[in-house]
């Protein structure tokens, strides 16, 4: 099955923060009160009332400063570890990509924050009954044949809906075509087994706030290990009464010998 | 009749000594907190945070279950490979065991964004998480534990028949409960096997389950070794130091055991020269090796150590402080910081913290007051006639 992708180009982000006001709006969450920082970036980072926002990062393009606009949300990673760690199943991978939450489920145990290398899901920290908030890819507006809220408002065409695959072409040709002003770096191409959201920048990504991850994804390994878990258990249980049976035989054989030397 | 009963409870209670009050306040002001913290939520109670989900708490879970293994090590040893001479350690350990796993289902239900939904593990299963796994074998384990116990409510009310049908399952419930402690101590390990990108490389490893669960194994024996001694001076009666010593006679191996394969398997994925970069990662290596490791791998080689009582529990301390410092280490200090956030843990959470190990504390003096907890110094729950076979011998 196809599965979608979202591919950002940093290079066309004008920061509008369009996509952010959408993303609430779509989702329903309140303004968060924030204290000038001297920045526009603002909210400060994602939250769970914020799942998606712009970062204002401050760099030097060819020897002059430059603005380059980040969007942030969940990456919807192809081998998710916040799937893999969520204790009851409450994140899921669905087979056209995007990683939904179930917040039904959720025991708010936070697991899924340490599990995901881009620090994404977000706990209500302000609630007695807290649970995760994290982008669902807009699921419910896919489902319905619609774009995810972002997409559809972003102005400048930076943020673009798609089937990955496709994207990742529409990439490739952007980033190798002739006099291109990209880094030679898709990211979300390999990062950790893959991502939904690729993006394009003409700055290198470890200048942006993008961690440097390998190709390999930790969550093979988790599951190989989890699924040794029968086997380890049968093992171990065998392994003990085995012993006690031997234990058990060589007393009663130790027995039998001073019994034996004590009738001599 | 109702009077004498009052007069009787009166006269114990005031034959409390004063740091048992000391517990018993400690719990109630715990028990306070702790409502206040479920109704308030994690936000105001704690100073947990975006970049530290898991703080306190967490790294005490880590800790209170590797201590807790030295029940089904001790059970393994007493009816698996039939050592019968640590057998009458096996009560209080069992207990020591039992208390620490139920301080931490309260702690971990403290720790939950919706506590109330804390059996929801059993009805939404995900098997690839390793926290799942943990859930469902703490769970299990400590219904072991119970059973394990039980004999000691038994003997106390004179159930015999319930404690023959016990006593005979004993086996096949040790290697229940030593096959679950297996599990669960090891995939609290595999909890990090997912957080590649957030723990610290020196500690990071796909042997990290292995380690977890040999380095239980250890703060067993070491709380096995602590148990038996205080509760020597607390309630007079405990094991002969020789038997004592002879549990200090396995830590050498298994703590050599665990530094070879780990330092071995730093220099096979060679990063070992992390551990001679000076930062703060390798100090705290360093530390959980040297102190928690090669100090009581000496001391324990040594038998004027092992015959001593107070030496005997200064090399158990040790070894404890190593492990943790281990699993604080994999569960706070050598996660990668996020920027923004650091992380002290909040006065609420420490006071709920030891409001539960004190709870547990007053509880298993109480069970030594008042149950046949070293079994020896009763039979069949007649108090009275008391005789004393383990008693310490005086010195």
């Amino acid at each position: 099955m196809n599965q979608y992708g979202m591919l950002v180009d940093l290079t066309k982000c004008i920061g509008c923060r369009g996509c952010q006001v959408a993303c609430k709006q779509w989702n329903d969450m309140p303004a968060e009160l924030t204290r000038n920082r001297g920045t526009y970036q603002n909210p400060p980072r994602l939250t769970s009332k914020t799942l998606t926002n712009i970062e204002f990062r401050e760099v030097e393009l060819k020897d002059k400063l430059a603005w380059v606009f980040v969007k942030r949300q969940c990456m919807h990673c192809e081998h998710p570890g916040c799937v893999a760690a969520c204790t009851v199943g409450a994140l899921q991978k669905r087979a056209e990509g995007p990683v939904v939450y179930d917040e039904n489920r959720c025991i708010g145990c936070r697991y899924c924050m340490y599990a995901c290398p881009f620090g994404v899901p977000t706990f209500e920290w302000d609630q007695t009954f807290a649970l995760i908030k994290k982008c669902e890819l807009c699921i419910d507006r896919v489902d319905a044949g619609m774009k995810p809220a972002c997409a559809k408002t972003c102005p400048a065409g930076a943020i673009q809906f798609g089937d990955r695959e496709e994207l990742l072409l529409v990439a490739h040709e952007r980033v190798y075509a002739k006099n291109s002003p990209y880094i030679k770096h898709i990211y979300g191409e390999e990062e950790i087994g893959g991502t939904s959201w690729l993006y394009l920048s003409s700055v290198p990504f470890e200048q942006i706030g993008f961690p440097t991850l390998p190709k390999e994804t930790p969550v093979y390994l988790n599951d190989k290990v989890l699924h040794a878990t029968p086997t380890i258990a049968l093992g171990m249980a065998l392994a003990l009464s085995g012993v006690y049976w031997m234990v058990k035989r060589r007393n009663v054989i130790r027995e039998y010998l001073a019994a034996e030397n004590h009738e001599k | 009749m109702a009077q004498k009963i009052a007069r009787t409870f009166i006269g114990e209670i005031k034959s409390f000594p004063a740091w048992l009050w000391v517990l018993i306040a400690l719990t109630v002001f715990g028990l306070g907190v702790g409502v206040y913290r479920l109704a308030a939520g994690l936000g105001t109670t704690t100073n947990l945070n975006h970049g530290y989900p898991w703080g306190l708490w967490i790294g005490f879970d880590l800790f209170v279950v590797a201590f807790s293994g030295g029940a089904f090590t001790l059970a393994t040893l007493v009816y698996v490979f039939q050592m019968h001479e640590f057998h009458a350690a096996t009560r209080p350990t069992v207990l020591t065991g039992l208390l620490g796993y139920v301080s931490v289902l309260l702690i971990l239900v403290m720790d939950l964004g919706r506590w109330d939904r804390f059996y929801h593990f059993m009805i939404f299963p995900n098997i690839n998480s390793a926290l799942f796994e943990v859930s469902w074998c703490i769970m299990l384990y400590t219904t072991v534990l119970i059973s394990e116990f039980s004999p000691v409510f038994f003997q106390r009310l004179g159930w015999q028949r319930v404690l023959g049908i016990i006593k005979k399952i004993t086996v096949p419930l040790v290697i229940i409960g030593t096959t679950l402690s297996t599990l669960h101590q090891s995939s609290l390990g595999s909890l990090f096997i997912v957080m590649s990108e957030r723990l610290h490389p020196l500690w990071y490893t796909p042997l990290i389950p292995f380690f977890f669960f040999v380095s239980s194994v250890a703060a067993g024996l070491a709380m096995i070794i602590g148990g038996a001694t205080i509760s020597y001076w607390v309630f007079k009666r405990s094991l002969p130091q020789k038997v004592v010593g002879s549990f200090g006679w396995f830590l050498p191996w298994v703590l050599g055991f665990y530094a070879i394969v780990k330092l071995g398997e730093l220099l096979i994925v060679e990063e070992i020269g992390l551990l001679l970069t000076a930062n703060i990662y390798s100090a705290l290596f360093w530390s959980e090796l040297l102190i928690g490791c090669a100090i009581p791998i000496v001391m324990f080689m040594s038998k004027t150590v092992r015959h001593n009582r107070v030496w005997t529990l200064i090399g158990a301390m040790f070894v404890l402080f190593g492990i943790f410092l281990n699993r604080f280490d994999a569960a706070w200090f050598a996660l990668k910081p996020v920027p923004g956030f650091e992380y002290t843990p909040h006065w609420m959470e420490i006071a709920i913290q030891f409001g539960v190990l004190s709870a547990m504390a007053v509880v298993y003096t109480l069970i030594g007051r008042y149950f046949p907890l070293f079994e020896e110094t009763m039979h069949n729950g007649d108090a009275d006639k008391v005789q004393v076979v383990a008693s310490a011998p005086a010195e």
